[in-house]
């Protein structure tokens, strides 16, 4: 099979794009985040169709005002948020495989619904694996984010790419207007009171513009009298309540440890519906 | 003393912790490094990582945690099968590369020569790494040097910055905003991300900081030497 390097330039782009695949598990021992997709079953979704390895590199973007350029035809797949998505200026939808030929130009407009759009290309995108993973993160790859002016190796075949009608599967947006997030109880949720306990589950809570691949912090206070704790492992999913009264949701680039207690732990089907979210979108918790 | 059985708490079907009541100390120390290896090679092929605290193993489990695990948990460890070994990192405290250092001395009423000696007379235990790839939570930082947070931490700290926050003391591997007080830097790195596994010193591990002059810490930078790596 031939399988020759390509690379795609990036011609526009807003903050936070970076390169993800699964991630760095299993380097939690040594102080290194995850930093695995924010929303997996997307990132999934798109290597799946593209029959690719499930760990094979993707560009996760998630800010609008998004432009490359590819030099050479290759397969590429989208899924995620719901975007105004242009192929060589002509519409084209947000999610599932788009054929790309040498120079095509592929534009990404207003986030319609949701905020974390993938883009896949078929065998991955080739940027540099370090500790296991082409994931971008903060020390560890040489770059944080994907930035105007960058080249993204991938590979082609040169041939103009065939999308065959069975693999043409929709992607189901559903989940990006869902609201409420399932959540288990986290090791420090019983150091509330029955009543707390009750009024978190009754709060409708909603997403502060403090948001990044790190943490979501929730714009309600919720005044509390819960001690820190030594210093415990944290993940992706778990919610911490400050002394402040915040609750800060963590994403796949959090620390591995923290100090604040763990309340909830989100259910790692749903972490997504939050990840996905805008500033002042509302969202409720159900355990 | 004697370590009591730890709770097991089952946060997810995947993450499952090992939680110990008690105050942290050496034994809590040398037992939960002592299991986390017997874990490691019980179940090797069901783990998808492990992670510490100072009172926690968390296991997170590739697919769902077996059913007897808790039955299969040992009674207790043997500490002397750890075999520590000590790390001897060199500090040039003060003037450029300690900017809080002053400050501190002033706080704490002692003088610089003093506080140095205390610090790097310490004897220090790696916990565990954690808040950034390669930090090394360490105990052991002398009473009298413990010295509450920042109230606003500083935007940008360089890597390689050694640092007390509360009762802990510890070395900011990596360039990083954080809230303590920076009393020197080591010109040896911690972490080597073109390495597997990239930091050397394991949990349970001894550290010991020793001083050098500003000339010494130009010539040991100019080798740019890893810790554990000749």
């Amino acid at each position: 099979m031939i399988k020759d390097p390509a690379s795609a330039s990036i011609l526009k782009t807003g903050p936070g794009t970076k390169i993800r695949d699964l991630g760095r598990n299993g380097m939690a021992e040594y102080g290194i985040a995850q930093a695995g997709p924010l929303d997996h079953l997307a990132y999934l979704w798109v290597n799946h169709l593209l029959r690719n390895h499930q760990d094979d590199a993707v560009l996760e973007i998630t800010q609008p005002g998004f432009s490359i350029r590819f030099d050479a035809p290759t397969l590429i797949c989208l899924a995620g948020a719901k975007a105004q998505v242009f192929l060589n200026g002509k519409e084209a939808g947000s999610s599932g495989l788009i054929p790309i030929l040498e120079g095509s130009k592929l534009e990404i407009g207003n986030f319609e619904s949701g905020s974390i759009l993938y883009l896949g290309i078929k065998w991955g995108f080739r940027s540099p694996s370090l500790l296991g993973s082409r994931s971008y993160f903060t020390g560890i790859s040489d770059q944080d984010f994907i930035k105007k002016g960058d080249f993204i190796p991938y590979f082609t075949n040169h041939e103009t790419p065939i999308i065959q009608t069975s693999s043409q599967a929709n992607w189901d947006y559903k989940y990006l207007s869902e609201s409420t997030i399932r959540v288990y109880a986290g090791p420090e949720f019983y150091q509330l009171s029955e009543s707390e306990k009750e009024e978190i589950m009754g709060l409708e809570f909603t997403i502060s513009t403090l948001k990044n691949s790190m943490a979501i912090q929730l714009e309600e206070s919720f005044p509390n009298q819960l001690s820190e704790i030594y210093t415990t492992p944290v993940y992706p999913g778990t919610v911490q309540l400050t002394p402040g009264g915040k609750l800060i949701c963590l994403l796949s680039d959090a620390q591995v440890t923290g100090g604040y207690p763990r309340i909830l732990q989100i259910h790692e089907d749903d972490i997504r519906i939050l990840a996905q979210k805008k500033p002042n979108q509302k969202i409720r918790f159900l355990i | 003393m004697v370590v009591k059985r730890p709770e097991l708490r089952k946060i997810t079907p995947r993450i499952w912790e090992l939680f110990w009541e008690e105050e942290p100390s050496s034994s809590l120390r040398n037992t939960r490094i002592g299991l986390k290896k017997w874990l490691e090679n019980q179940y090797h092929s069901k783990l998808l990582e492990i992670r510490q605290g100072y009172q926690t193993i968390s296991i997170v489990w590739k697919n769902e945690g077996p059913e007897d695990f808790y039955t299969s948990l040992p009674k207790c460890f043997n500490s002397e099968d750890l075999k520590p070994q000590t790390w001897e990192i060199p500090v040039c405290y003060g003037g450029k590369f300690g900017k809080d250092l002053d400050q501190l001395c002033k706080e704490k009423a002692i003088t610089k020569e003093n506080l140095i000696q205390i610090h790097s007379q310490s004897e220090y235990v790696l916990e565990f790494y954690g808040f950034l790839p390669g930090f090394m939570y360490l105990s052991g930082l002398h009473p009298d040097l413990i010295s509450a947070r920042k109230r606003i931490p500083d935007r940008k700290i360089d890597a390689g910055s050694v640092a007390i926050g509360g009762k802990q003391t510890g070395i900011y591997p990596l360039e990083s905003p954080g809230g303590w007080h920076i009393i020197g830097k080591t010109p040896i790195q911690i972490f080597d991300k073109d390495q597997n596994p990239p930091v050397n010193p394991q949990p349970g591990d001894f550290i010991r900081f020793y001083p050098i002059s500003e000339e010494e810490f130009d010539e040991l930078s100019a080798s740019s030497k890893t810790l554990g790596q000749s």
